[in-house]
């Protein structure tokens, strides 16, 4: 629902559909249930509204009581050669009281909240006049119910954005009555209990491992406060308070320190420009055939190039956002070359492949897959840097993928020296259901060796794992915009749309070839800065600007500092990146 | 060829034990085990230029942790010498407010003496580590082929580690 406030509109409406009443008509049967509708609307100028039919009755709605009351007298008039017969099935009693206590409510959350300062003020309900005079804070019962009710209306309200709340002169003994409090705002910043009679810490115990964000906490005038151990205990409750009772109890700044790694995820490592747009075009290129014809990767391999896959079946915690908490590997298990689960030496061996014939026998075993580059590119993460001694450079991809069909060759049924009884054996208890097709996270390896205007693939390290939202995907705060800002690493991967791949090779990779293509807001410069500068060097600061994320005065900076050269530039950008404050970046 | 394998699976052992040491004094033979000029360090898509300066940001500003190995798998790359590792875990973060050298950010109590205000424990015990959610772990780990006959001198080439996901209900922001 929305705001009253804003939209009156829609409160008047709320109201209408609250006193709305449920009637039904029998009789009409020899007509269609629009003219039934019509003639009642004709005949009685009583409109029923959101009408079906059910059996031999039609069912809907009158707005109100009085029409509903009129409409009975309407009782045997003729329609199509019948007697209508009307009645009223949804009383509007019951009903109506307690979608009134609702309207009541949600009004009176809207009333006490502040948008501007994002603040709740629940202090002195008792005292409310408008709860007053609805009887609402009239018994202890009502009392205990009220509070939750209004908790339950406030999470729906998607309009209530809440970073404080202020129950003070509540004469609240405990939590009882509010500790689902900390269901609907699980990370309120500031709360105010003050002027109540809070005495135990039993009572505070309800909300440990709680408001994990909670800054400031105010209890004057509460008994507890007056407890040797109240400041530790409050401390231990809430890992993140700063302030208790207006008074400095955590140094903010070494709070931070604790709580964070100074490693801040991204979703993109590239050592160079050019690396970053070879890499994205070989993942690109290589998963759409690896979806679509797995066979004709097989150029990319030579004999002594080396594939193997191993899987990660341990489960993440059920708090990762999307983790799929019931994994099953049934096609990959024989294949997988996860050391740490298999001691048998021949095992790891025969699980290694090398050369393109047992390569293109594992990449058959493995269920058909489609990835979701283009459609989801945030969903994927890459980093990629040079590998001196294959003269090449290895390409990491965390992401995801669909399996979108059984392999075509079951490892479980061609596993090499399986002799049937033993097979059997194994298998025992062994049905098809362990095999049913799923979302997989993955991390692939790829060491690439440049060669003849191609690629060779030297050595590629699959690691399959249950399917969980990446660490890089940002919280649904703001989920898109990040795009429409042009800066974002995203870029890369979206745009380029998908390259029809027409000859059977991948595209050559080669570092060197120039970036094109790439969306990227320019810069903007102060136009006296801008004058100065000439095309060459504004090209410049632009790819600076792309490659580090730096704002424009730290991109200038950087690159008046290097002699307008870039690889001078990303060497010492590189080098002191960890010492950039965090307002040089956009 | 027989112990290979447990060679690499020992090395990344030590390699985890090392980033859950909480003593700075302990970390000399883990920075031995990088090459010391060349040596490429990305962090969650950070590069860092140094392999002390890595270290040293790891043990100054990221609390204890503990890391579990759930999977291995390498390839030995003929003809250059090097092994190429891909690696799976999972880490821990310690979520009792405290860093590496035991300090919390808990003002000064004024006045008061007992405890430290961490809580109600004895003051001379040795603070235990409350161990957060599991955050999952992939690293790619580039190393001289010395490492399978067990030398674990400046073998590490490049340490590519990665947060692949993260718990919701963590203290920790990465």
């Amino acid at each position: 629902m929305q705001n009253m406030y804003q939209n009156p509109t829609a409160f008047a409406q709320q109201n209408a559909l609250e006193r709305r009443v449920k009637i039904s008509v029998k009789g009409w049967q020899n007509a269609t249930r629009q003219d039934l509708v019509s003639f009642v609307s004709r005949k009685t100028r009583i409109a029923i509204v959101d009408s079906s039919v059910e059996g031999n009755l039609v069912i809907g709605y009158v707005n109100n009581q009085n029409e509903a009351q009129s409409l009975l007298n309407w009782n045997g008039v003729r329609f199509a050669g019948n007697a209508l017969k009307f009645e009223i099935l949804g009383n509007g009693g019951g009903d109506a009281g307690t979608s009134k206590t609702i309207v009541l409510l949600k009004s009176f959350l809207f009333k006490r909240y502040s948008p501007q300062t994002k603040m709740l003020d629940l202090g002195n309900l008792r005292n409310d006049p408008d709860l007053a005079t609805n009887g609402l804070f009239s018994s202890q019962t009502t009392q205990s119910k009220i509070f939750p009710a209004m908790m339950k209306l406030a999470s729906k309200e998607s309009q209530l954005v809440v970073e404080s709340i202020n129950l003070s002169d509540n004469e609240l003994k405990d939590l009882n009555m509010i500790s689902c409090l900390a269901q609907t705002y699980p990370n309120l910043k500031n709360l105010c209990l003050a002027n109540n009679q809070i005495s135990r810490f039993r009572a505070l115990e309800v909300w440990k491992n709680k408001f994990k964000e909670l800054r400031e906490l105010l209890m004057m005038n509460n008994p507890i406060t007056t407890e040797p151990l109240y400041r530790s205990e409050v401390l231990r409750l809430f890992p993140r308070l700063v302030i208790l009772d207006n008074v400095v109890i955590r140094d903010e700044t070494k709070l931070q320190q604790v709580f964070s790694i100074p490693m801040k995820l991204q979703q993109f490592f590239f050592e160079t420009n050019d690396l970053g747009q070879s890499s994205i075009d070989f993942v690109t290129n290589f998963l759409t055939l690896w979806d679509t014809n797995r066979s004709q990767l097989m150029a990319l391999y030579t004999p002594q190039s080396q594939f193997s896959v191993a899987i990660d079946s341990s489960v993440p915690a059920s708090s990762v956002p999307n983790a799929d908490q019931n994994p099953t590997f049934g096609y990959y298990l024989p294949l997988s070359r996860n050391l740490t689960k298999i001691s048998s030496e021949r095992t790891k061996e025969q699980r290694l492949a090398m050369g393109q014939e047992a390569i293109d026998k594992i990449f058959k075993s493995l269920p058909k897959t489609k990835h979701f580059l283009q459609e989801q590119a945030s969903s994927y993460s890459v980093e990629a840097f040079s590998y001196p001694q294959v003269q090449g450079f290895t390409i990491t991809l965390h992401g995801f993928f669909e399996e979108s069909a059984a392999p075509e060759i079951d490892a479980n049924k061609s596993t090499p020296n399986s002799a049937g009884g033993r097979n059997r054996r194994f298998n025992h208890g062994h049905g098809n259901t362990p095999n049913k097709l799923a979302k997989r996270s993955f991390d692939r390896t790829w060491v690439i060796v440049p060669s003849q205007g191609t690629v060779i693939v030297a050595s590629d390290l699959l690691t399959i794992r249950p399917f969980v939202d990446g660490s890089w995907i940002p919280q649904q705060v703001q989920p898109e915009p990040v795009l429409a800002q042009g800066q974002s690493p995203l870029s890369p991967l979206g745009p380029q749309g998908v390259q029809p791949i027409t000859q059977p090779q991948i595209q050559p990779v080669i570092p060197g070839v120039p970036v094109q293509g790439v969306a990227v807001t320019p810069l903007i410069l102060p136009p006296d800065v801008q004058a100065k500068l000439n095309p060459l060097q504004l090209d410049l600061l632009n790819k600076i600007h792309q490659e580090t994320k730096l704002n424009a005065e730290f991109t200038y900076l950087l690159a008046d500092q290097s002699g307008w050269n870039f690889d001078v530039a990303m060497k010492g950008f590189r080098e002191s990146v960890n010492n950039i404050p965090r307002e040089a970046f956009v | 060829m027989n112990s290979q394998s447990q060679t690499v699976d020992t090395f990344i052992k030590k390699v985890f034990a090392f980033l859950d040491e909480k003593d700075s004094q302990q970390l000399a033979p883990f920075l031995q085990c990088f090459e010391p000029t060349s040596s490429k360090i990305i962090v969650n898509a950070n590069p860092f230029a140094q392999p002390a300066v890595f270290l040293e940001t790891w043990q100054r500003a990221v609390v204890q942790t503990q890391h579990v190995l759930t999977g291995l798998d390498y390839h030995v790359i003929p003809g250059t010498g090097t092994t190429v590792c891909s690696v799976n875990g999972k880490v821990r973060f310690d979520e009792s407010g405290r860093d590496k050298q035991g300090q919390d950010a808990t003002a000064p109590e004024l006045g008061a003496v007992a405890g430290a205000g961490a809580g109600p424990r004895a003051p001379a015990a040795k603070p235990r580590p409350l161990w957060g959610p599991y955050f999952g772990l992939s690293l790619q780990i580039i190393l001289d082929d010395r490492v399978l006959n067990g030398d674990h001198n400046c073998v590490i080439y490049s340490f590519n580690y990665t947060m692949v996901y993260k718990p919701d209900d963590s203290l920790m922001s990465v």
